[in-house]
This record gives C-alpha cells, structure tokens and sequence, in this order.
C-alpha cells in the first residue's frame, strides 16, 4: 500500500506527554495502551500508517507513529435524486423536486448527473467527492481521546488547573513530520520541546522530527525505550555479578520488579553493594523481601541456592561517588536488616502456642469474628476433613490438629507485623525454634500455597488439609455475610481461595465431597450465619471455578458440561470424569452413541412421571436388535457397575462403547413406540437401563 | 544556588538552612503547632490552610509523636518522638519538584553523586478524611521526603491543589553525616563543644516509651477521648472551628496513646478512627464556612504601604 503513496504524502508522528514521575508498576501498561488507542483510532479514521512504537520512561509516554499518510483518502459519495421523468418537464426544465434536490447538494440542476440502473430506470443524481481531512488537524482530537482513555486507577489535580492526568504534564509534543502541531492538550500549549534527564540535562530538548527522538533523549541521558533499558539493566546486573563475584554467584532477578525497577529510572547504573555475614542468620525469605519488596535491589545467591550478602540497585545516574552512593544504599539495609534481625530474635522468646491467645486481639472480619475464633474453627474443620479421608494415624492426626491450632500465631510476632509478606514463613521458623515437628512447622508455612495463579501447591497431605480448611471457612464465612464478589470487585480474594482448593484436590488426587465439607463448615460458624444458603453458593461458585479452570486446561466447554450436569460436588472425581470423557470423544464410536443418547434422552423425557417397572421382560421381545441389545447389556452391567466402584471411567467407556452396534441395531429395526402398551413400555425400560449405565459417567448426550 | 551559610551537618544548621530557603520562596515561617500531633500535616497552618480558595505559603519545623514507634531508646532508627519540616504551597507551584529539589542541593546534596528518585507512594490520613497522590523521595534508597499533592482533605475536595512537602529531619540529617544511629547525631557544634541528639532526647525516648507503653492511664484516656469528642461537637455546633480542631488533635493524640498501650482491639480501632475522622470532616467544613464568612480575606490583593 505504501508503494502507492509518493514521499510527500506521509511522514512520521510523534506524541509525547513529559510529566512528573509515572506509577512504575502501571507504566508499560499506561505505555501499550496509549500506543494502542492511538493506532485504533488512526485506524478508524481511515488514516494508513506502517507501524507505531511506543517509548516510556519515569517522566514521559511518547508513540511514534511511522508512515502516517498525510491526509484521509477522499471519499465519493453518490447521491440519488428524483426520476429521470419527473425531475424535467415536457420542456426539458427542471422540475421543483429537481431543482431542490440540486439546492441540498449545493450545485445548480446544470451539475447533476443521470444515474441509469436500465434504459427504463433513471434518475438525476450527483457525485460528490469528499475531500479527506488533513492528518494535522485529526491528530490533536485523537490523542485528547487517547489519554482520556487511558486506565488510571487514581486521576489527580494539580495547581489550579481543572486538567485531571496520572501526574502533573509538563510539556506535550506533537510533531508531525518535521511540523509541530500547535494546539492546547489538557492544558498545555503542544510544541517540539521536552526535557532529558532530570539531573544531566538542564534545558529544554528541541526535537526535530519523530524519527530522531530516541537518539536526542540519548543524548540527554534518557533511553526513552522501555524494552532497551531492561535489557541493559538485566546485562549490567550480570555483568556486575560476574565481574564482582565470579561464576559461583547468581543474580535473583524477579521479573516484576526487573519491569517495576526499569520504569524507576531514565539512565540505568547498576552498581552493588554488601552487606553483614551476621543478618544471613534471618530467615531467607526475610532477607529477600528486604531487598526485593521494600528497597528494590536485587540479590544474589551462590549456586546452591544459599544467598550471598550482596545485592545489586539500579541509580539514575553515574555517580560521581559511587563508594557514597553505595554506603547510603547499605546503610538503609543495614537498618531494615537490623530491624528484621532484632523481630525475629525477639519473637522467639514467646512460642507460638502461647500466642495463639493473643489471636483474640486480631479482628478475622468484623461479622466473623477474631483470628482465635477462626482458629477454632480450622481445628474442628482440619480434624473433620482427615475423618472422613479416613486418615487414621494418631500422629498424622495430632499434626493436623497442631499446625491448624499454630497457623495463624505468627500473625502476631513482631516481624510479620513489620513484614506482613512472611506470613506463614516466619511461623515455620519460628515453629523450628520451638521444636514443633518439621510437617507441622511446613504446613504453617505451606497452607498459604497456592498464592497466585500457576503457584506451586502444598507439598504434604498435613499442609493440604489446612489449606483447604482455611480456604473453605472463609469462603462460607463470607459468603454466609453475603459478601459475594462482584465483577472485579473480590477483596476477599475469594475467587483464588476457591480456586485454590479445587486445584488442590484435583492435582493431590484428593477425592472430597465438598457438600459435605461445606455444610460441616457452616454449622461450625457461632453465631449461626445471616446467609442460610451459603453452603450451596459457594458449591456453585467453587465448581464454576472449577469449569473455568478446566477449560484453560484444554478441556471443551462441552466435555465438561456433560460431567456437570450431573450435578457431582467432588472436583477430583469430575476432573477424572472429564478426562475420561474428553479422549472417549476422540474415538469412533463417540459420536453415533452420542446421538443415541440424545434419542434416548428425548423419548424418556415424555415418561418421566410413568413408572415403567424394573425389569426388562425378555418374553416381550419381537426383535433380534431387541434381544441383542438386552444381552448386551447384561454382558457389561456387571463389569460397569463394578468399574464404577472403582470409578474407572476411561474403562466404563471402554464398556459402554461396545454397545455402540447393538443400540445402533435397535434403532434401525425397532418401533419403540408400538400399539402394544406392555412390549411398548418394555422397550422404553430397556433403553432405561441403557441411558442410566450411560449417566454413570456423563451424559454424553452433551457432546457436541 | 549558594551553599549554605549554616553548618548543615549539624541538625540546627540543617534546619536554619531550610527555613532560610523556603523563605526566600515566600513560605510564611511559622513555628511549630504546640500540641501533641502525628504529623506536620496535623498543623493548622496545613490542615486548615489547604482548604478552601486562598493561596498560601508555609514552612516549619513540627515535633511529631507516635507513641508505639517508642522503642526505649534502644533502637537506631526508631523513635516515639520526633521532627519534620513541612513545606505547604497552595496552590502547587509548577516547578515544585524543582524548588524541592533545589532545597536538597542549599543542604549540600549533589544529584550527580548521590541517586535520588520519586518513588510512587499514595499518602492518605484515615483520621483526617484527606488522601493524595505523589511520592517518597530517595536518597541513594534511604526515603527522606513524602512529597504529596493534596486531592481531598477533611472530606472536601481541594481547589486549588496544596502541594505538601515534608522531610523526615532525623533521616535527611543521618544520610548527611553518614550517621548510622539517630543518637550520634550531631545536634549542634559550638567551637569543640558537639551536643548529640542522644544528649538531647536519649532519657526522654527511655521514660516516653516507658509512659506510652506501660503507664498511661488508660481509664482516664478513655475518658479523655470522650470528654474531647463532646468538646469538638459542641464547638462545631458554637461555629468555633478553631478550638474545635484542637480538641480533635486531642482526641488524635489520645487514641495513638491508647493504640500504645493495646487497649483499643481491631475491631473498635476502626471504630476510632471513624469517630475522629467524623469531627475533623465536621471542622473543615466549619472553617471553610467560617472563611467563607470573611470574603476569604487571602484572595483579595494586599497593598503594602
């Protein structure tokens, strides 16, 4: 397409809005989305452009647009008129409805044109080329919407202005070609000028055309590309690892702080730092979270996974001083560590037992009671949940019971309270220190598992029960207060509990009926619940997490609805299900007995209030597909049944496809609906039996 | 911008420095507010003066109390007691990143030596019904200012925007003498003679957390938390924004003692918080009236003779 439009009738755009410092978790998304917008509406706007790229920085969101067409191409638009022989008079002059209709086109009847769709059918008309709009003047009203568009979670004001944007702006350019578009944008008066670095670069920038923006902001200190800026952080931390360190030390390099740490600088210097031996002593979780969460540093670890006392930070500058640069950021670490070091020597003279009391101090939910409450609740909920797996072991038993007891106590230790994050972590060690035994000491730690979406599970049946249990008493706890989660509103991060519970089940192999565990869960609830229906929402909203889940899997919508509909509440059993019956409709008998349920699901379907008996009456039978398919059925009842205990379902299917033959025989040669009443209902019963050894792994009748 | 002529390495040359600054920006100079608050914010001269029309312009010095940060004088950084300078500027100036950073540089901080960052960081004050959105300023990692641009304080919204600076003195003054614990700070340096801080406040931080954490009577807090939100209500009611709001400060600072001494649970926490948060909205709304009530005499021009 650009190989028809001659050089002069593009050139590259540039926006750039240059502000105070950007939300860096929000940046690339504030980024892409600016870029995105303004190409859908260049789009819209018929305006061709090849490609665009969008550039962010702590201080500025550009796009560069390359190729943008310089106009909108014109557009023809015919107009019809009046009839050929009622726009002219027998004199050839124009008639009053012709006349008006040349008036709405704005031309004399002279300029009108004859449309003819056949010799018997013409009209007077006109054809109007509208002349495309000049790209200049389209692009200020595109990128006003663009930022209006923009998902800024918390807007705000500045000054006196009216204007509402993520940060105060500063400047904002327009620069098409090598013209600045001049209009006012939020504000701000639109030039060709930015700033570069904030402390390398004290005037004003000029840019002169789009394509050479990135290469002046460079020359200001400013690597204006986001992508360019994290790679050279990632190659600067490596190289400092390396040239620092050797080859026995590793950077931990988290991604999301790697994006977070690359929006929080225009000139990236990576430059390292050291820290006591003595503070490797607190816990490493501890020391991770210091570095990562609270100072943005990355740490490093030697090869076995054991980390080393250093950590790497990202400045904006080159320092003058980096021995000063380096001693202020280790001083600040020093004083976390310290902190961290002195909680967690501290908490240790007070075990966790004893502070379980303290639990009645930490609200759970204003309607639900204290985190001691909820203790309670978790060991009646633990305890029952290993009754009715049949776990038996009094040791196992008394761990289950013990961890559910302890799981909350390091709430209230001083280093959670400083480090809200360790929860869980530091209740493992501290349980170390009061020699608890080690599963007790994991499941504290491990029954927050899974914490994000793809997050490992807990490693222990002890750690998985607990985190079941906790999971499920809050979901019942709030729903029971009719806190359900809307749209995307779930402060309660119900969604992952719940989610979290069918993936445990599901991937530990654990067969629970969760209707019971549910109900067991409400009762346990003092006072009673408001929400007296609260056990069967959250049945439903767990299975419906489950589908979803499922589906992301590779699961169609229609292998699983055939599982669900059978309205089953143990999400191992339905996974189970399911796979069985995703790869039974991969085989060639699937589709033909598919249809045969349908049939055999519409007929009854008019019967399900009459009774038809129990048993097929063999004497009844006029058809050999009759006699066949009854035998049949006999043949692999016993077997199926008899899988179904075992909850075989991939060989129940097996079973059930050999009567493919026999139930494809009936049909064809079979009346069901035959005057004689008695052979008539037998037959119905017959095919009875055949749907309900179908059901017993799903109704099939569903697959598409 | 010229160095200062005050010894910045000292506490009291830091703080000369940065009032003689922040005059030169027209910043009325006043002294700190004396009660017992939380923050610089809590200051009439911030509270009150960010709300309405009028421009203004302040700086000062305000002692800050949060009882549970007490740690018996035995931790180096954290204390139940202690200073910011506050920088109100209303509305907020364009170039109020520029005058701060600038104030930093008066301080002897060279922003090619040492890394200094706006660092994302929402400030909301539950008690005071006001929240904004800007920044902690870093200083090679170290945070030594809350930057905020006020959006709403004592639930109205702010038109014009009040720009908030406030610096963290005892951290700002650490990082400047390379100081790794708050005691050894240089208070001030007379010929040979040095006073630390630990000279000034090391026996107040022992008995205050002492107070705080286990002898505040927590019977007659209550009551006093009771008397003072009858105080503030009735004030409200007598169009006395004024004394209302100090006795809100009170109520404030009552709670944070109470808060020390664990006698508040989680679930009345909440329940404070809102108490107060109801009369500091009630007296913004007082003041705004009362100032409205005067014309706001700051937006009219002012001759000088």
């Amino acid at each position: 397409m650009s190989n028809l439009i001659s050089n002069a009738h593009y050139h590259d755009f540039l926006v750039e809005i240059h502000t105070e410092e950007l939300p860096p978790k929000a940046l690339s998304l504030l980024a892409n989305r600016f870029s995105q917008s303004i190409q859908e509406q260049l789009s819209k706007a018929n305006l061709h452009f090849s490609t665009a790229h969008a550039f962010s920085t702590p201080r500025r969101l550009a796009v560069w647009v390359k190729k943008l067409a310089a106009t909108q191409p014109d557009t023809v638009i015919e107009r019809k008129g009046p009839a050929l022989d009622a726009a002219f008079d027998a004199n050839q002059q124009p008639t009053p409805a012709c006349l008006g209709f040349a008036r709405s086109c704005g031309v004399e009847p002279s300029a009108l044109m004859i449309i003819e769709q056949s010799p018997m059918h013409k009209w007077v008309g006109y054809r109007q080329t509208m002349k495309g709009k000049l790209t200049p003047e389209l692009l200020p009203p595109i990128v006003q919407q663009a930022l209006v568009a923009l998902p800024i979670p918390k807007r705000m004001r500045w000054g006196n202005y009216s204007t509402e944007f993520v940060r105060p702006i500063h400047a904002i350019i327009l620069l098409y070609g090598k013209n600045t578009i001049t209009t006012e944008l939020l504000h701000c008066q639109t030039g060709n000028k930015t700033q570069g670095h904030r402390f390398y670069s004290k005037k004003w920038i000029t840019i002169k055309s789009p394509a050479t923006y990135a290469k002046t902001l460079a020359k200001h200190y400013v690597i204006a590309d986001a992508t360019e800026r994290r790679e050279m952080i990632y190659q600067q931390i490596l190289h400092w690892v390396n040239t620092e360190l050797g080859e026995h030390a590793r950077a931990l390099i988290n991604n999301a702080l790697l994006d977070e740490v690359t929006a929080l600088v225009e000139w990236p210097v990576a430059i390292g730092g050291k820290f006591d031996d003595a503070f490797l002593a607190i816990p490493q979780e501890a020391l991770i979270s210091v570095m990562q969460e609270h100072q943005r540093y990355f740490p490093v670890e030697d090869q076995t996974g054991k980390l080393l006392p250093y950590f790497i930070t990202i400045s904006n500058i080159n320092s003058k001083n980096p021995s000063q640069l380096i001693a202020g950021n280790e001083r600040v670490l020093r004083a976390r560590l310290s902190d961290a070091a002195f909680f967690f020597q501290t908490d240790k003279t007070r075990p966790l037992v004893q502070r379980v009391e303290n639990l009645k101090h930490i609200i759970f939910q204003a309607k639900l009671g204290s985190l001691y409450d909820k203790t309670q609740r978790l060991i009646q909920l633990a305890t029952f949940l290993a009754s009715i797996l049949n776990i038996n072991d009094k040791n196992e038993l008394q761990a289950i019971a013990r961890a559910a007891l302890l799981a909350k106590a390091d709430l209230t230790t001083g280093l959670v309270g400083e480090f809200p994050e360790l929860q869980g972590i530091a209740g493992y060690y501290y349980a170390l220190h009061d020699r608890e035994t080690d599963r007790v000491a994991d499941a504290l730690k491990e029954h927050y598992l899974p914490r994000f979406a793809g997050d490992q599970l807990p490693s222990s049946r002890i750690s998985c029960l607990l985190a079941i249990a906790d999971r499920i008493d809050t979901l019942i706890g709030v729903f029971g207060i009719h806190q359900l989660p809307t749209g995307d509103k779930d402060p309660f991060g119900l969604r992952r509990a719940a989610l979290g519970v069918v993936r445990i089940l599901i991937e530990k192999k654990i067969n629970l009926n969760l209707k019971d565990v549910l109900i067991f869960a409400t009762e346990h609830y003092h006072p009673a619940l408001e929400n007296k229906i609260a056990a069967a929402q959250v049945l439903e909203f767990m299975l419906e997490r489950l589908k979803h889940w499922q589906q992301e899997q590779g699961f169609t919508a229609d292998t699983i609805a055939a599982v669900m509909s059978l309205g089953l509440s143990c999400p191992f059993d339905i996974s189970q299900r399911i796979h069985a019956v995703q790869h039974f409709k991969q085989t060639p008998e699937a589709s033909s007995l598919s249809l045969a349920n349908k049939r055999v699901s519409h007929i009854l379907a008019k019967y399900e209030a009459q009774s038809l008996g129990n048993t097929v009456d063999p004497e009844l039978f006029e058809q050999e597909a009759e006699k066949e398919l009854a035998n049949a059925l006999t043949m692999h009842q016993q077997r199926i049944l008899s899988l179904a205990a075992s909850a075989n379902y991939p060989a129940i299917l097996n079973q059930l496809a050999q009567l493919r033959d026999p139930i494809d025989h009936f049909f064809d040669q079979v009346l069901v609906m035959t005057e004689d009443k008695a052979k008539q209902y037998n037959r119905l019963l017959l095919l009875k039996h055949v749907r309900e050894l179908f059901l017993e792994v799903a109704d099939i009748a569903l697959l598409q | 911008m010229k160095p200062s002529k005050y010894d910045v390495k000292t506490l009291q040359g830091m703080i000369a420095t940065l009032q003689a600054y922040w005059s030169q920006q027209g910043c009325v100079i006043v002294q700190p507010l004396d009660m017992e608050v939380g923050a610089g914010t809590f200051h009439p001269a911030t509270f009150l003066r960010a709300i309405g029309p009028e421009p203004w312009r302040t700086a000062y010095v305000q002692p800050c109390r949060r009882p549970t940060d007490g740690r018996y004088g035995e931790n180096p950084n954290r204390v139940q007691h202690y200073y910011q300078f506050q920088v109100m500027l209303k509305p907020s100036p364009d170039h109020i990143q520029e005058l701060y950073l600038q104030s930093l540089i008066t301080l002897g901080i060279d922003p090619l030596t040492d890394d200094l960052r706006f660092v994302e960081d929402n400030w909301e004050a539950p008690t005071l019904g006001s929240w904004g959105l800007g920044w902690e300023v870093w200083q090679n990692g170290l945070e030594i200012t809350q930057f905020t641009y006020f959006q709403q304080v004592g639930g109205l919204e702010c038109r014009p925007v009040t720009g908030e600076i406030t610096y963290g003195l005892e951290r700002l003054a650490m990082s400047l003498q390379g100081v790794d614990h708050i005691y050894d700070l240089v208070w001030s340096k007379t010929g040979n003679t040095i006073i630390t801080y630990g000279d000034v406040f090391h026996q107040n931080e022992v008995e205050m957390s002492k107070y705080n954490f286990e002898q505040a009577n927590v019977n007659k807090l209550f009551d006093h938390f009771h008397t003072y939100e009858k105080e503030s209500m009735r004030l409200i009611e007598l169009n006395l924004p004024l004394p209302a709001y100090e006795m809100v400060l009170k109520t404030s600072h009552t709670f944070n003692l109470l808060d020390a001494r664990h006698a508040i649970s989680v679930t009345e926490r909440q329940h404070y918080i809102l108490k107060i948060r109801r009369l500091a909205k009630a007296v913004a709304e007082s003041y705004f009236k009362a100032r409205e009530a005067l014309h706001f005499p700051l937006l009219q021009e002012k001759t000088h003779v």
